[in-house]
């Protein structure tokens, strides 16, 4: 179970600050598939960095489990980001001078999961380990991306924008994909968006604007990838 | 960076520290032995039977010590301001793109650009004007032995146009070449910051770690690293220990220059190459944290991978150190009688020493520097 109790942030200095979190109150389930849904500038990419541990808070708590995370220090809060989390963003973030086989490596070496060739092959990159990111196309690269996050057999995977960058095929096939391994897994999705139709795929759909949640459904029939409008 | 106009500061001349520290040492030095060669030569009929032979010494002296210190300088300037205007460049992607959707040509932008130029004439003016200030003392050491007849320095003002003019127009031309080389990348791409670069593809046994392969390949992928930081060990550990051992065979003069270089083309070199490790790894470094890699990590097989690198530029500096000199004594002194040269092992582990406490005070400080930035901002750099 996440908590988040209150949460606050704000960013500039005194004379010029600007607070983007105002006060999040939010519950999430374990196994749970919530969509963070806002406009752009309303702070949802700033609340998953907060709630992931990406980024210091300035008020308010996250509760993993009763454990407040805001109070680790940053070789702490990398320790809970080792063991806990997983993360796809829209601009894939591959490390550029290694092949797939080795971006993989990169999640699957902290655990020291020696199957996450079985990723790659459940991707469906298995003929194309000895690549680099340049010369995948982008629905190839979210691909690694994900491999990369389910390497580590993270508990709570952070999507951001995961669609974001790739065409409707592509993104369709990439959602269902995530969606299928995490009914397999059982671990926790929580994604931000701005794309109404991709939050009806979702048990749980926050919607929030200028740092406030304005609005939290229980989606009793979440929608396949291939069902939703895009 | 001012559109159109004065696209390139006074302020961004002045980051070019490096440059100007480099290129003053160059014109200092050059113009100390060319101007002394050019009276000894002018007094030759003058020179003593007796004195004939440190005559020749000193002109062979400066003949080496023109040729491998300016050589060395000038080359590591030119490295260095290819690194600045890369990284100006980098910086001001953005710009210069919005510069070039507007209309401007490659050519009228790159053409601001020769006041990097500026940099290398305020390093030679300044070179050259301590060495006027310098020439008198310079003339008394060189010739207190007594053997040679007692001049006083005539000023070559040919030198100025050869020391600081030539090489200022010249690093000016080759800044607008460079820059316009550079800047050949189309306007959308410049504006939204998009790089092609070029993967290297290195092979890397499967069986070793992700931390071990991540060390390989930044290793391997630039070997451009690979030289500058070999280079700027090798020339700490030549020049510090060569000034120390030559303190028998010249004047404390030539020692402390030696020493002065010596620090300046080695901490210039060695900055130049950490800030290239540090902006291509940048990413990396910021993604491995992301994903729960603890910053000891990063340091030991990123920020160290070039660590044997270092420690085999320092034994190839002291080798050649002691053979140069060992060569130029035979040489240059081959007619005078001075104290045999032999290998100074103590000075050796102090140089090793001191070498070793700066460079892992200086791994240290960069990877104080990468932790102190926050995650999302490295992500928030564009790609």
């Amino acid at each position: 179970m996440i908590k988040v109790i209150d949460l606050h942030k704000s960013y500039g200095d005194k004379n010029n600050k600007v607070e983007v979190l105002r006060g999040i109150d939010l519950e999430i389930k374990d196994g749970d598939f919530t969509v963070i849904l806002g406009p752009s500038g309303s702070g949802k990419s700033t609340l998953l960095n907060v709630i992931s541990g990406l980024e210091k808070t300035d008020k308010g708590k996250v509760l993993y489990n009763d454990s407040d995370i805001t109070k680790l220090n940053d070789k702490e809060l990398t320790e809970f980001r080792k063991n806990n989390i997983g993360f796809i963003f829209q601009q894939y973030y591959l490390l550029q001078n290694l092949n797939v086989d080795k971006n993989v490596r990169m999640g699957a070496d902290l655990i020291s999961n020696k199957d996450y060739k079985d990723i790659i092959k459940a991707v469906g990159l298995e003929n194309k380990l000895n690549k680099y990111p340049s010369e995948l196309s982008g629905g190839e690269q979210q691909r690694v991306a994900i491999a990369r996050a389910l390497s580590k057999k993270s508990k709570v995977l952070f999507l951001d924008e995961p669609t974001g960058a790739l065409d409707e095929e592509t993104g369709r096939s990439i959602l269902d994909y995530i969606v299928k391994l995490q009914k397999e897994e059982k671990f926790t999705i929580i994604m931000i968006t701005h794309n109404e139709n991709i939050a009806e795929m979702a048990n749980t759909i926050v919607r929030i604007n200028s740092g406030k949640v304005v609005d939290i459904k229980n989606n009793k029939n979440p929608k396949s990838a291939y069902e939703i409008g895009w | 960076m001012k559109l159109g106009g004065n696209m390139i500061s006074i302020k961004d001349i002045l980051k070019n520290i490096g440059i100007v520290a480099m290129t003053m040492c160059a014109t200092l030095v050059s113009t100390l032995f060319i101007n002394f060669s050019i009276d000894l030569k002018s007094i030759s009929d003058l020179v003593t039977e007796e004195g004939k032979a440190l005559y020749d010494a000193q002109l062979m002296t400066s003949k080496v010590v023109v040729g491998v210190t300016g050589g060395c300088l000038l080359l590591t300037t030119l490295v260095t301001l290819f690194f600045y205007i890369k990284i100006y460049i980098d910086n001001h992607k953005s710009e210069l793109g919005i510069l070039k959707a507007l209309g401007y040509s490659n050519i009228s932008i790159s053409k601001k650009f020769s006041a990097f130029g500026l940099s290398v004439f305020v390093g030679t003016l300044l070179g050259y004007i301590t060495a006027l200030l310098m020439m008198n003392y310079y003339y008394d050491v060189q010739l207190s032995g007594g053997l040679l007849p007692i001049f006083k320095p005539s000023y070559h003002i040919e030198l100025l146009i050869y020391l600081v003019i030539i090489p200022s127009v010249i690093f000016s031309i080759i800044s607008v070449l460079y820059s316009y080389k550079k800047l050949k990348t189309p306007a959308l791409d410049l504006i939204k910051g998009i790089t092609k670069t070029k993967v290297k593809r290195v092979s890397i046994d499967d069986n070793k770690s992700f931390l071990e392969q991540v060390k390989i390949t930044t290793f391997k992928e630039k070997k451009s690293l690979v030289f500058f930081i070999g280079f700027a060990v090798f020339c700490f550990a030549d020049l510090i220990q060569m000034g120390f051992s030559m303190d028998k065979y010249a004047s404390s003069l030539m020692k402390w220059m030696m020493y002065i270089i010596g620090i300046i083309l080695s901490a210039v070199t060695m900055l130049l190459a950490m800030n290239t490790l540090i902006k291509n790894q940048k990413k990396n470094i910021g993604m491995m944290r992301v994903y729960g890699y603890q910053m000891k990590d990063c340091k030991k097989y990123i920020l160290n991978s070039y660590k044997v690198t270092a420690y085999i530029g320092f034994i190839l500096g002291t080798i050649y150190q002691y053979f140069l000199l060992k060569i130029m004594i035979e040489v240059v002194f081959k007619d005078i009688e001075v104290p045999a040269y032999t290998f100074n092992y103590k000075l050796f582990f102090i140089t090793l020493c001191i070498f070793a406490v700066i460079y892992e005070l200086l791994i240290e400080y960069y990877s104080k520097k990468l932790n102190k930035i926050p995650i999302k901002e490295i992500m928030l750099d564009s790609i």
